[in-house]
């Protein structure tokens, strides 16, 4: 098994098998004799296809990078209100509006984060907590008298593509589940990148990654300003999927969800995140026919899940770099790491990071 | 000036409550670097024990007076006290050594879980005390009439807060606790039992916050199955504020929240009002990013 | 690892499983309401109310013979929730739906219903915006945010109030009702507005906003919110022996309003809303109020669950008179069915699928802590 799952090719032919069968889902869903054509599972898979990419994007952030953010539908929400503000407003196409919904979301994510950098832990924690409460009440009170206060903005057109108008729950599952894979495969890279190394360092020693020439507060902002980016895209998806935000959508306890999507799929690990999607999004519908009893079985499948698998359910693997090549190149960047032997196969299931040390935490 | 006066006081009061949940919030953080996020509801499972002792169990017929909001207090103490420590074995010990993420996404698995049992064993509506315990009698200083269960209120958070401290920094178990706090490892080997330390400390953690629950049933009257949600996060956020594993510092937090949030009321929108104290907490925290009484150690965490 | 699979197998196979047990020949009502979350005590309301119609329109034979059966999905009191519980009811094939009870929770499933050609009822939906989308097949048995707007005004006006703060809780609801309020007041010149500010619904002490209150010196506090703020706005004003009147909107009406704020307290509470069963000399209502205290120990907590009834009985008659195709529901609700004998009084829609009628009433809290109707 260890031999397979440590092949790099695993992780790249899994996804791509992984995809396709999303890809041929909505058809099987369909013609499986479910009542409503599978209707009610297509929406629920574009939830968790939504959430999956909410949950990458604070991946960046709270997996790769190491910092508590508690606060991630703060993005999400600025993400949606420009959309539907751009779009009711003006009249500005959706498709037209997912860049810039994106763009406002990491402007503001840039504002906002830049003096709370140095905090640490749960510090920082806190204050996105704060961030994402006082965005929330401020659409609330009808900030600008823009948002619609409590009432929230209906009327937001549904996306277009060459002429065609998505309007079904199967348009809108290849939209997202496509926006997911396009993202899967960017943030791979990402990871790969001298950036995703970057965070690497800092998560696991920050002090030993700025001792090593990396401007460490740079980076966090990068990966704030990213991960907001991509939240405040899937905020448009989200406004033109539901054609209705309100602030409710936006509650403290929808960022919690997210935090939890990241942290029990696995911290870092993108495979992870979006299992973790279809956990803590899937279950509770799952859990429907058991009626007032629905969530208290969810709390407890997030334990339960969370005691099994403690490192979160596929975790992030630890790269092994052939060190003999990298070594000339990145002789810098590596130094904290430990440089492992040439030998081709190292990997077994240690392979997964040993768990940082309560008291040290992940911003150690 | 009169206003200022009762805004204050109304600050104090709610404050003292935010304390006194603080405290137990804190205590556990700081031995065991843990957001317990289920605080917040054993402090509602405190509030519906007392509910269950004053109507189902008849005892609001024996007891009456202040003796009985004692006792009533005493009982939620030990019996949330217990839950606590349960609650650790099944949730938090199995994940010790993990990452302290993970603790955090079991201890919210543990709030949803516990908000919903009581929904279901209490049902959705709110209820209320069916009894007034407390004094009902109040007095004016300043031109402010200040009742008295406030006065009692206030009085007991700082009573439990000062047997805290002195329990944490004067006796022998509280020095171990200190130990265990420092350094598990070194702990164990000068022979402190660290299991037994941490049970301790789960069971004075929630017990704080279920005696808070009691009080806030016996004060205001209603209590609701998701009450735990607001004020759990109100208490972290004065953990925070007055730097969280600090016990003078979750009282400080607490008081100064409350005011805060009350003078915010008074002065700013009332809508506005959440917003206005997370405001003020981001910047107490960005000129002083451990707290107001936290250690000054930038790399503590 | 094993065992926790396992359970998951048999939660997804018990998943699977009961939805096919549901026999063919029975006529599908959805109720869509708030089983969890917020709103959940209401949604339980609102469920115990419809089933219990549902179970006595059976015991007498159904439908014109056919049995009904009552589809329940939860909403969880939020958006996102009730889109899905609207794709789940309209894949089961119902698509004539009741609910869902808050206005941006029934707006998040407005389209799914409309998309699908499903009737959907509303029950406590007083958001204007709803039904000015012209959804052909939307209607609401509860009234609209504007008219208690209205009513309250002139109510207030006509008790005497001159200086009246209107004070709200930030939910779609009470600032809708609230900004009505604030636009009827404006529209009036003996009247004048001397606060308008939303409280955090769900806190214990509301003492702050109660002495800022007591700074503008008004004659009457108008809350626009629901019942268990309304409850502490009472007890925390009798605590601090501050004796300005306070009136509500119909969210506020529910019998444990009284129980949270004190007989003592609640004494001379007054709130508009539509009015209660047991108020209603009409036979079906009295029958009905009476078979459910039987059932449930106590009457209806709220006015909310008892809209959901009529909600209930005006699909019934809609399906008796034209069998069960939305369409065709959908145009006898809105052109045939005229007063129709509800629970809460006449029924009937417009062409926008509100309900017309004069449906408000003013109720007093008397000495002993009842409502009683004025």
């Amino acid at each position: 098994m260890s031999s397979i799952t440590s092949n790099r090719l695993f992780l790249p032919v899994s996804g791509a098998i992984f995809f396709l069968c999303m890809a041929l889902l909505p058809p099987v869903l369909g013609s499986a004799g479910l009542e409503g054509g599978g209707r009610y599972h297509i929406g629920v898979l574009n939830d968790i296809g939504l959430y999956a990419l909410l949950g990458l994007s604070l991946n960046i952030i709270l997996g790769q990078a190491g910092l508590f953010n508690m606060g991630h539908g703060a993005f999400y929400a600025m993400g949606a209100y420009t959309t539907a503000i751009l779009n009711t407003v003006y009249g500005v196409p959706i498709l037209y509006t997912l860049p810039l919904a994106g763009a406002i979301a990491a402007f503001f994510a840039y504002l906002v984060t830049r003096p709370i950098l140095k905090l640490r832990g749960d510090y920082l924690l806190v204050v996105t907590i704060g961030i994402v409460e006082i965005v929330r009440i401020s659409l609330m009170n009808d900030v600008f008298g823009m948002t619609g206060g409590a009432n929230g903005i209906a009327g937001i057109a549904r996306p277009e593509l060459f002429g065609f108008r998505l309007v079904s729950p199967e348009h809108f599952f290849y939209l997202i589940w496509g926006f997911v894979a396009f993202t899967v495969l960017l943030f791979r890279m990402l990871e790969n990148s001298r950036f995703g190394r970057a965070l690497y360092y800092i998560k696991h020693d920050e002090l030993a990654a700025s001792g090593s020439g990396i401007n460490t507060t740079h980076y966090k902002l990068v990966a704030f300003v990213v991960g907001a980016f991509w939240a405040g895209m899937a905020g448009t998806l989200y406004a033109t999927k539901m054609k209705f935000i309100s602030p409710v959508a936006f509650s403290f306890s929808e960022s919690v969800l997210l935090f939890a999507i990241v942290i029990l799929g696995g911290a870092g690990s993108i495979p992870g995140v979006i299992l973790g999607a279809f956990l803590l999004i899937g279950l509770p519908e799952l859990f429907r026919e058991l009626a007032d009893a629905r969530m208290l079985v969810f709390g407890l499948a997030m334990m339960v899940m969370m005691i099994v698998r403690p490192q979160g359910i596929l975790p992030l693997r630890r790269r092994v770099y052939n060190a003999a090549k990298q070594v000339g190149k990145y002789a810098c960047a590596i130094g904290t790491q430990k440089l492992a032997p040439p030998a081709p196969e190292p990997a077994t299931d240690t392979t997964t990071p040993p768990a940082p040390q309560k008291g040290t935490g992940g911003a150690a | 000036m009169e206003e200022f006066l009762q805004q204050l006081t109304n600050g104090l009061a709610v404050g003292g409550i935010y304390a006194l949940i603080a405290l137990g919030y804190t205590m556990v953080y700081g031995v065991l670097r843990l957001i317990n996020f289920a605080h917040g509801d054993l402090f509602t499972l405190g509030a519906y024990l007392g509910f269950t002792l004053l109507a189902s169990f008849g005892l609001s017929g024996v007891i009456g007076g202040l003796a009985g909001a004692g006792l009533l207090v005493l009982m939620a103490l030990i019996f949330v006290g217990l839950v606590g420590v349960m609650l650790e074995r099944a949730a938090y010990r199995p994940l010790r050594n993990s990452d302290r993420l993970s603790a955090v996404v079991s201890a919210l698995g543990a709030s949803i879980f516990l908000q919903n049992a009581m929904m279901l064993l209490y049902g959705a509506r709110p209820q209320v005390y069916p009894v007034r315990l407390l004094p009902t009698a109040s007095f004016m200083l300043m031109g402010v009439e200040i009742p008295f269960t406030r006065v009692l209120l206030f009085s007991s958070s700082l009573a439990l807060m000062f047997l805290l401290f002195w329990f944490i920094n004067r006796t022998r178990v509280g020095a171990a606790i200190r130990a265990v706090a420092i350094d598990q490892g070194a702990a164990k080997l000068v022979g402190i039992d660290v299991n037994r330390i941490i049970s301790l400390v789960f069971l004075i953690g929630p017990a704080l916050g279920g005696a808070a629950g009691v009080m806030v049933g016996l004060y205001y009257g209603q209590i609701t199955h998701d009450m735990g949600l607001n004020y759990g996060l109100k208490a972290f956020i004065a953990a925070i504020l007055g730097g969280i594993g600090n016990i003078p510092g979750a009282m400080l937090g607490g008081l100064l929240l409350g005011v805060i949030e009350a003078l915010g009321t008074a002065y700013f929108a009332v809508g506005w009002k959440d917003a206005f104290a997370f405001l003020v907490l981001i910047l107490i925290l960005i000129v002083r990013p451990t707290g107001l009484l936290g250690e000054r150690v930038a790399d503590k965490i | 690892m094993k065992r926790f699979l396992s359970s998951i197998t048999v939660l997804l196979s018990l998943a699977l499983a009961v939805p096919t047990a549901h026999s063919a020949s029975t006529i599908k009502i959805g109720l869509m309401a708030p089983i969890t979350g917020a709103f959940a005590s209401e949604g339980k309301d609102m469920r115990a109310m419809v089933e219990l119609l549902a179970e006595e329109l059976n015991k007498k034979g159904g439908i014109n013979g056919t049995p009904v059966e009552i589809v329940v999905e939860d909403d969880g009191s939020e958006p996102r929730t009730a889109a899905n519980a609207a794709n789940r009811l309209v894949s089961k094939g119902v698509n004539l739906v009741i609910g869902t009870y808050g206005s941006a929770v029934t707006e998040a499933s407005q389209d799914i219903y409309d998309e699908a050609g499903a009737v959907q009822i509303a029950t406590g939906s007083t958001s204007v915006r709803l039904t000015t989308k012209k959804l052909p097949n939307f209607f609401r048995t509860c009234p609209r945010d504007d008219e208690q707007g209205r009513v309250a005004v002139a109510t207030l006006n006509s008790l005497g109030f001159k200086k009246i703060a209107v004070l709200h809780d930030n939910s779609a609801y009470a600032k809708g009702l609230a900004q009505e309020a604030k636009a009827e007041i404006e529209k009036d010149k003996g009247l004048s507005l001397v606060f308008f500010d939303a409280l955090q619904p769900g806190e214990r002490d509301y003492t702050a906003i109660l002495t800022k209150l007591k700074g503008v010196n008004p004659d009457v506090i108008f809350f626009t919110g629901y019942y268990p703020e309304a409850g502490m706005l009472l007890r925390q004003m009798h605590e601090s022996k501050w004796k300005v009147p306070l009136v509500g909107g119909d969210g506020a009406n529910n019998i444990d309003l009284v129980k949270i704020a004190g007989v003592e307290a609640a004494a001379g509470y007054r709130f508009i809303s539509p009015p209660m069963p047991g108020d209603l000399n009409t036979p079906i209502a009295k029958n009905f109020l009476e078979a459910y205290i039987a059932k449930h120990g106590a009457p209806p907590s709220s006015i909310w669950s008892v809209v959901a009834g009529d909600a209930f009985n005006v699909l019934a008659e809609a399906i008796k008179n034209v069998g069960t195709k939305p369409a065709d529901v959908s145009a006898f609700l809105h052109t045939k069915l005229k007063d129709y004998d509800g629970l809460t009084g006449k029924i009937s829609f417009d062409a926008k699928g509100d309900r017309v009628g004069d449906l408000y009433r003013l109720y007093e809290v008397d000495n002993q802590g009842r409502f009683v109707l004025k």
